[in-house]
């Protein structure tokens, strides 16, 4: 395995265990911190190509850059609607928001 | 050691540092304790950062990430009432099914990515300067560049209308 | 020649079409005018054609109007076809339609229905004028079926009455039978010869297998039997006395039934090839003759006792057809249509005078109170039973003669005792009804009168022909005017030459012993002792129960044919409709709902739930697209 497979494996491995997270924990704010690492892991993989692929060597750590903003432009407005939610439902347990059922 | 060459003991250390973190984030039960397992994992990626030869990336990382972000999601945590999680390692039925979706997924992805034709195997050591990034930002990215900022502005005024009392102007 | 022969079954069309259009409206008054003029018109024009065809050298007209079906190879013309045969069956047709006509205007006075009545008769003059005259096999059938409907229109005229209408739709079910196997017998014909026309057909008759002719004949005879009411489909023409009398007279008597022995005699080059198809025309002619007369001793109805006499007397001309005494056949037809048509209006009046009375067990004593009735019923009975010399004596003695020179003694023997049979029944009906004390009651006989003039009219005019038919053209036997007259008809038909003495003569004598001594029986039964019926009835009680129950065959039919069918209708019902159609219906609309049902708790507005399958959905993906399609 060459260095690029070993940090895609790291990469995926952190995403998956973000995965788990969004998909299993009840707490929305709990989700919205796994959807950061899931983040993060592609932040890993996209800085691996910039370093060991000759062709992304620049656009790799530009993506980078922009996926961090724009991820922190999200949690900020993202945790401003739970918190919004919040004062409505007294709640963040993600069971309790099944308007759209049915 | 070469700037940014592959260095395999410094790699485990830091794999070992990020998953050992991600882990903790999904699994305590405790959402405080899972936000300090998120701020080490964040500390953790930049560390990954600089082993790729980013450094800029490792200082907005830690800027941005740790310093921001995590405080926020902190700040998102006192303002909203916490119950403790219920029982164990497996929190609802969800889990049952999702926990071996992730696992096969790991596995699916990590096969294929590994095994894919499209890849080089290069273990050299590409990644550019300070200068070539900063340079690259206001020519060839200016556009995405002007762009994100105006997301980011409006993304803070979002979150003070959202996050405003309704009894306040 | 030919517009005279279109004009024939034209007039009575029109005449149908006006008097329903014109007959409630401004013809209030007298609607049946139009169809007055209309039969008489026909009767005339009918007179003419026959004239015509009698005269100098006996001719045959065969002319085609216009092409009726043209569809692929199959071309059917409508066309007339005007020989002898034809000639004699218009003469029956019309004089005896003309007839009932007048007839109805005062036995119909005071019916609501009254110009309904007249506008069916007409349609029925125009649908048998069509049989008779059709020069195809089709346009015969056109007629059959309208025959067959108008008869069955005026059996339910009375269509309030139950039973009026039971009996109307039983005629036209019983019929339809006929007519199926009928059909069947067109198909086969086409099939064999490619065409339904007369004369291609009899042309072709030789060069086609005697198997194939012998179905068609067989298939053509099963119509026929529907038709003229034999045995077993004989179970209509009792019940379609429910009708008004002089329907009974017309179509049941004198016309319609005709139609099956008419078809019989015109397929003659087809039949004839047939030994099969003969004998069994023959058999069924045979025992249907000697079984409805025994029905006949027992009824108590006067218009059911002419009804099996009718039965008994076709059966006897099939008799004759199938013994290969074609000419016999027809001459008895003709002869029948008369006498039999006289009974039945001379019963009409009866009942009429009776005040709608038609159980002869509270009859007697009419002779005096209605004399031309009397006369003219007598006259008409004698020529049903064949007594010398009158119409009936000749016809039925020259079956019979066919019948002993054809070698059949058995059948012979059978008709004699049938003729014994018919003596029997039918002067029990006229001791019964005519002689002795009333048994009526008293407010009954007050109104005792005979009927008015346009009744007693055509009685008389029937009697006429019903006493001197025989002697005018039968005489002398198998060579006399309607033999040669109809020569060119059954060409080829060997008679034996009549003998006065010897066998001929000996089997004259014969018969007229059996009728004289038939006749003697009833009068002493019925007449001299009338305790003697009810005592021989009651030493054989079984065979007066079957005779009386028409030998059960209506509860025959129940029970093999009506049963069976209704069970399946109720089985078709309650299984195939209810469980099969319904429950494949309503199955198809419960597995939709099922998979609702099922797909239902997909929707659990957590946006967890959608998160799950979104990834779900990606694992599956890249499997497939880098495993299964090999990207």
């Amino acid at each position: 395995m060459s260095p690029v497979d070993w940090y895609l494996t790291l990469a995926v491995g952190l995403f998956c265990i973000g995965a788990y997270g969004v998909l299993a924990r009840r707490n929305v704010i709990l989700i919205v911190m796994s959807l950061e690492l899931m983040l993060n892991a592609v932040n890993i993989a996209l800085a691996a190509f910039a370093d060991f692929i000759p062709g992304a060597a620049g656009r790799g750590t530009f993506f980078v850059l922009f996926i961090i903003t724009l991820a922190a432009a999200e949690v900020t407005v993202g945790l401003a609607i739970i918190v919004a939610n919040y004062r409505n439902r007294r709640s963040v347990q993600a069971d309790e928001f099944s308007e759209m059922k049915g | 050691m070469p700037h940014g060459d592959f260095h395999p003991v410094l790699f485990v250390i830091v794999a070992v540092w990020v998953l050992v973190c991600g882990l903790g984030v999904v699994a305590f039960r405790n959402i405080v304790h899972s936000a300090m397992a998120m701020v080490l994992c964040f500390l953790g990626v930049a560390a990954a950062y600089v082993l790729l030869a980013a450094g800029l990336l490792a200082v907005i990382q830690i800027l941005i990430y740790v310093g921001a972000i995590s405080v926020v999601v902190l700040f998102a945590i006192m303002l909203t009432e916490q119950h403790h999680a219920p029982l164990g390692f497996f929190f609802n039925r969800q889990a049952i099914f999702a926990l071996p979706l992730a696992v096969a997924m790991f596995v699916v992805l990590t096969v294929v990515l590994v095994t894919s034709k499209m890849l080089p195997n290069g273990s050299q050591a590409h990644n550019v300067s300070l200068a070539a990034i900063a340079s690259g930002l206001f020519n060839g990215y200016v556009f995405p560049f002007e762009l994100v900022s105006f997301v980011l502005l409006a993304a803070m005024i979002g979150a003070i209308v959202l996050a405003r009392r309704e009894d306040q102007p | 020649m030919h517009t005279i022969i279109a004009l024939i079954p034209l007039l009575p069309l029109a005449g149908f079409v006006a008097t329903l259009l014109l007959g409630n409206g401004p013809l209030k008054r007298r609607p049946e005018l139009i169809s007055l003029v209309a039969v008489t018109g026909s009767w005339v024009l009918s007179m003419i054609v026959v004239a015509h065809v009698f005269g100098a050298h006996t001719k045959t007209i065969d002319f085609n109007l216009f092409t009726w079906v043209s569809a692929g190879s199959f071309h059917v013309q409508w066309g007339y076809l005007v020989d002898s045969l034809a000639a004699v069956m218009l003469i029956v047709v019309s004089t005896i339609g003309m007839l009932v006509h007048y007839y109805s205007i005062g036995y119909m006075r005071g019916d609501g229905g009254y110009y309904r009545f007249f506008a069916y008769l007409n349609l029925f003059m125009f649908a048998m004028f069509t049989l008779i005259l059709a020069n195809n096999y089709l346009l015969v059938f056109l007629g059959w079926e309208g025959v067959g409907l108008c008869s069955y229109l005026l059996i339910s005229f009375w269509f309030q009455k139950k039973s009026a209408s039971q009996a109307g739709k039983k005629a036209f079910l019983v019929n339809r039978v006929g007519d199926w196997g009928f059909t069947l017998g067109l198909f086969l014909m086409f099939t064999t010869f490619g065409s339904l026309q007369f004369g291609k057909v009899f042309a072709a008759v030789p060069h086609v297998s005697p198997g194939l002719v012998t179905w068609i004949s067989l298939l053509l005879f099963v119509g026929a039997v529907g038709k003229s009411a034999q045995f077993p489909l004989h179970v209509w023409l009792p019940d379609a006395m429910e009708g008004p009398t002089p329907v009974s007279a017309l179509i049941h008597a004198a016309t319609m039934v005709n139609a099956g022995v008419y078809i019989i005699a015109r397929s003659y080059p087809l039949v004839s090839h047939s030994h099969t198809a003969m004998l069994v025309v023959m058999c069924v002619g045979t025992f249907t003759a000697i079984y409805a007369a025994c029905i006949a001793l027992t009824q108590n109805d006067i218009k059911k006792v002419i009804a099996y006499s009718t039965i008994s007397s076709l059966g006897f001309m099939f008799m004759a057809l199938g013994a290969g005494a074609w000419v016999a056949a027809i001459f008895y037809l003709f002869a029948h249509g008369f006498f039999k048509g006289l009974l039945f209006l001379g019963s009409g009046s009866v009942i009429h005078s009776m005040s709608g009375e038609q159980d002869m067990r509270r009859m007697g004593g009419l002779r005096k109170k209605l004399p031309i009735t009397f006369w003219t019923m007598l006259i008409g009975a004698l020529a049903n039973v064949g007594l010398f010399p009158f119409a009936g004596f000749w016809a039925k003695d020259e079956i019979l003669g066919g019948d002993f020179a054809a070698h059949y003694y058995v059948i012979w023997a059978i008709g004699i005792i049938t003729a014994f049979v018919t003596a029997l029944f039918m002067f029990r009906l006229m001791f019964l009804t005519f002689w002795g004390e009333s048994r009526a009651s008293a407010e009954v006989q007050d109104h005792i009168h005979e009927s008015p003039r346009v009744m007693t009219v055509p009685l008389v005019i029937l009697a006429v022909p019903a006493a001197v038919l025989g002697l005018v053209i039968g005489l002398p036997p198998d060579t006399g005017w309607l033999h040669t007259f109809l020569q060119p008809v059954f060409f080829g038909v060997e008679n034996e030459h009549f003998a006065w003495a010897g066998s001929g003569g000996a089997l004259m004598a014969v018969s007229l012993v059996v009728v004289v001594l038939g006749i003697s029986t009833a009068y002493v039964a019925y007449l001299r002792r009338p305790e003697v019926p009810a005592r021989a009835a009651a030493r054989v009680p079984w065979a007066y129960e079957a005779s009386y129950h028409k030998f059960y065959m209506d509860e025959v039919y129940d029970a093999a044919v009506i049963r069976p069918v209704m069970g399946f209708a109720m089985w078709l019902w309650t299984f195939v409709d209810v469980k099969v159609i319904d429950g494949a219906v309503n199955g198809l609309a419960w597995v939709w709902g099922a998979f609702g049902r099922a797909l239902r708790p997909l929707q659990t507005g957590r946006a967890q739930s959608y998160a799950f399958g979104v990834f779900g959905g990606l694992f599956v993906l890249i499997i497939v697209i880098r495993y299964v399609w090999g990207a």
